[in-house]
């Protein structure tokens, strides 16, 4: 476990499986994977996934959740390459009360801290849909600079859209502890949500 | 995933893969839904035809394919794009309606505006097409009031209770598709929901 | 399969993977990477066809061309490194594996042939591809192509100790004034004339 301000970093297991099947259908997924057919994901295709980043040689995949131990999403470093030493950053924010908040923008801060402080990567990327707003403007918190815009590159909802890309240097992070102080982070004060049912009842109710 | 007025489309659950196959494959509307299919199948040989789906998705398999869940939580089947040419911008359609108690009703016509709305909308193909048997009249109607034209009859394709039974092809092409909120309207299907879930379902 | 004016393309054949060795371990490999020094064998080329055909397999979708000058000279290769289809987005990525060809004019008229085949053919809507702020002459053949720089990520690579950026480029149908309109402009028929007018005379 890693702690945060107001989140810590957790292995993605349990609880953060069983939300998976839920959050994998929602716009949070689909907003962080743009270059993905919009499809239904079934438990099976969730089961792979985290397997598949499980043995990634190029990417790992977190659970991050508040401080009271409810789950609140996902923070994934993808597309690795070791000489360059630089990765893909995402955060996908599950738990859709949570999209927009400190909580979130803490879950971005640790990522960036692991990338930069433990993994010891010299740059990170990060693209973003340019109506996504909540995620641009976090970006530009934690300090990512605009590096460009790819027209009319993502095809989404009848459209084409384009995609602004960021990125930040090792050099640029002036670690976790001061950007913390810099940015005095609020936590939300939500209530945890029940625990998710377990598989051994029948899915028949409507989400 | 999709959310419409009588049915919703999600991803397939453990019960379709546990109970409702099995059950769906083996009774009445696997006929309809297979243009004339019509043999039992063992438990042994839907979870082989399921192992079989899953290794053709590791293989670039191009469909994507919903479940069909009726407002009220029941599954009533499914329905999806069983292959794509995405060179040519071409989708297959097939819809499969499990429980009879759904037939007509508009079930399927809501499922099949929401599939098409997201061929268009989100894959941007160009053309969708479908087949069905000459026998399955219901199915034709449905498809001709959401604005597919019948554009082929390959005759006497398929046996059905003795009798040689045509199969046609109808298409639709994205210029001709006024939009699922015209259709909608069109064909009052917020009445029919409201009908049957009630007022401000 | 594809004709243009200084150069056609061609499906690989059994002598590309010679070739591909040759060239992953030159210095056009050490521009195509942005800087990495390579040392290949064969067996890892091997390994690399391999990886290919199960992507392709798994439904990653990509075309690929060797490059060959007109007199028949396999020069590199070019095409469709990634094509996206619900996006409609091809991406490309070339390698001109014989420094003698650099220059002249060969690599644009193979990028002129595989942006056609990629609108005419494959009916995408827009090309791009990334290369590195070191590439200068890449660079210029996107300009005078009419890609535009769409994006600059800083620092993405290393070459000999420095860091470089990596350059995203990108072009969209509509901005594709057709194949020979720039032909024309780029004057590459003059161009064979002269070049292939030296080889005869054993210039």
């Amino acid at each position: 476990m890693l702690e945060g301000t107001l989140v810590d970093l957790v292995p993605f297991e349990d609880d953060f499986a069983i939300y998976l099947e839920t959050w994998m259908n929602e716009e949070a997924w689909f907003r962080a994977h743009v270059w993905e057919r919009r499809e239904p994901h079934t438990e099976d295709d969730v089961k792979k996934y985290i397997e598949d980043m499980e043995k990634s040689e190029h990417g790992g995949l977190i659970g991050f959740q508040a401080k009271n131990g409810d789950p609140i999403g996902a923070l994934i470093f993808d597309h690795e390459w070791t000489r360059v030493r630089k990765a893909e950053a995402r955060v996908v924010v599950g738990d859709s009360r949570y999209e927009g908040t400190d909580e979130a923008l803490d879950g971005l801060l640790m990522l960036v801290r692991y990338c930069f402080e433990t993994r010891n990567l010299h740059r990170l990327d990060a693209v973003a849909l340019p109506f996504h707003e909540t995620w641009i403007e976090h970006l530009r918190r934690a300090g990512f600079v605009h590096e460009g815009t790819l027209r009319q590159h993502i095809r989404w909802d009848g459209d084409y859209v384009d995609l602004e890309m960021f990125g930040l240097l090792q050099s640029e992070w002036p670690g976790y502890a001061q950007k913390v102080a810099e940015l005095s982070l609020q936590p939300s004060g939500l209530e945890p949500k029940p625990k998710p049912e377990k598989k051994d009842q029948k899915d028949a109710q409507p989400s | 995933m999709l959310s419409g007025l009588l049915v919703d489309l999600v991803p397939f659950t453990r019960e379709w893969y546990q109970e409702k196959m099995y059950t769906y494959w083996n009774n009445e509307s696997r006929l309809w839904a297979t243009m004339g299919e019509c043999m039992p199948i063992s438990r042994a040989s839907i979870a082989r035809i399921i192992e079989e789906r899953a290794q053709g998705r590791e293989r670039g398999y191009s469909g994507v394919h919903f479940m069909m869940r009726a407002k009220d939580g029941t599954i009533i089947g499914s329905i999806g794009l069983n292959w794509i040419d995405y060179h040519s911008r071409c989708g297959f359609l097939g819809a499969w309606i499990g429980e009879e108690a759904y037939w007509g009703g508009g079930y399927g016509t809501d499922a099949l505006l929401l599939v098409v709305d997201y061929a268009f909308r989100w894959l941007d193909l160009r053309r969708l097409a479908l087949g069905t048997m000459a026998l399955n009249v219901r199915a034709q109607r449905n498809v001709e009031k959401c604005g597919f034209r019948l554009e082929g009859r390959e005759r006497q394709t398929t046996l059905v209770n003795g009798e040689w039974v045509d199969a046609l092809t109808y298409g639709l092409l994205r210029e001709e598709w006024p939009g699922r909120e015209a259709l909608v309207e069109e064909l009052g299907l917020r009445e029919k929901a409201a009908q049957r879930y009630g007022e401000g379902a | 399969m594809l004709y243009g004016v200084l150069v056609d393309l061609v499906p690989h054949s059994k002598e590309s993977r010679e070739l591909e060795h040759r060239w992953a371990n030159n210095e056009s490999s050490f521009w195509a990477s942005g800087g990495e020094w390579r040392f290949v064998t064969r067996a890892q080329i091997e390994a690399r066809y391999a990886r290919r055909a199960e992507e392709r397999e798994r439904g990653r979708l990509g075309v690929g061309f060797e490059i060959r000058t007109k007199a028949g000279k396999p020069i590199g290769s070019i095409g469709i490194n990634w094509l996206q289809p619900v996006h409609r987005l091809a991406m490309l990525g070339a390698k001109i594996g014989e420094p003698d060809y650099w220059g002249g004019g060969y690599g644009t008229d193979a990028l002129l042939l595989i942006v056609e085949y990629a609108f005419d053919w494959l009916d995408v809507r827009k090309v791009w591809l990334m290369t590195s702020s070191m590439n200068a002459r890449v660079m210029r053949q996107m300009e005078k192509v009419g890609f535009t720089l769409e994006g600059r990520q800083r620092q993405a690579t290393l070459a000999e100790g420095v860091w470089h950026d990596w350059l995203a480029y990108g072009l969209l149908r509509e901005e594709w004034p057709g194949r020979e309109t720039l032909v024309e402009r780029l004057g590459l028929r003059e161009r064979a004339q002269v070049l292939y007018a030296d080889a005869e005379s054993g210039r």
